[in-house]
């Protein structure tokens, strides 16, 4: 079944290779107040993530699930992982581009502090 | 007030504008600029009885795939703004479960499409990104 063409198999599907994510990865923006760093592991057959927000709070470590370009898998050219932090709750949705590493933050407020879900936007490089 | 990084305060003296995030400014019909896309090639944005919703149709042979309507969230560019700049939702098609999340600038609107099966068909999970103009 398919909801749009690109859902199609493309021949024989390989596991995706997270390794094009994996290590420590540093916000350009060294102002920013969103997110300073990304840190992104294998643990077994799992992949981890670890985010220090601004300036300096560590969010701990989460699962990470990789994403390829197509259904045949292979290279991981995103991901996606989920922060519960009970107060507010926060989808990390990140893609590279070549060797740049977008990361969007889309976060939702649970608490009655009034505040706007919002989006924000970091980019990132790794050594 | 509880926050994990900066962004998430209020600034100094701001009032919290109250949770609401209005989405008029993505209303709308938009459409894939791609009009060969194998994606997503068509959303509809709108708010029906208050709420929030998409709807979207994927690229289909000889018609498009209507995805039919699900409820969507919208996101301000900051803790202090209600004026929505960014939405996401998913769609659960049994077989296959899409994340849509986008954002909207200069009059685009970006996606990018998180998608995994759940079908036992062996295709990877994979990652779209695609722009639409209303």
């Amino acid at each position: 079944m398919i909801a749009r063409l690109s859902d199609r198999p493309s021949g024989n599907a390989t596991p995706i290779d997270p390794a094009t994510l994996l290590g420590q990865w540093i916000n350009y923006d060294t102002s920013s107040r969103n997110i300073t760093g990304l840190t992104i592991a294998r643990r077994g057959d799992a992949v981890t993530l670890r985010i220090a927000g601004a300036p300096d709070v560590d969010w701990g470590e989460v699962a990470l699930d990789p994403f390829s370009l197509t259904t045949a898998g292979g290279e991981a050219a995103a991901f996606r992982a989920a922060y519960d932090f009970g107060f507010a709750r926060i989808a990390i949705l990140a893609y590279l581009n070549k060797r740049l590493l977008v990361v969007d933050a889309y976060t939702t407020f649970h608490d009655d502090s009034g505040r706007s879900n919002y989006f924000a936007r970091d980019h990132f490089w790794t050594r | 007030m509880r926050f994990v990084r900066a962004e998430d305060r209020l600034p100094n003296g701001d009032a919290a504008p109250g949770g609401h995030v209005d989405p008029s400014p993505m209303l709308g019909t938009w459409f894939a600029t791609d009009k060969q896309s194998a994606g997503v090639v068509k959303m509809e944005l709108s708010e029906r009885d208050g709420a929030f919703v998409v709807r979207a149709f994927g690229a289909g042979s000889p018609d498009p795939i209507d995805w039919g309507e699900v409820p969507a969230i919208a996101y301000a560019k900051s803790v202090d703004s209600g004026e929505g700049m960014a939405v996401s939702a998913v769609f659960d098609f049994g077989f296959e479960e899409s994340l849509l999340a986008a954002y909207s600038k200069g009059g685009i609107l970006v996606l990018d499409t998180f998608n995994t099966f759940k079908d036992g068909s062996g295709r990877s999970a994979y990652f779209s990104r695609e722009f639409f103009h209303r």
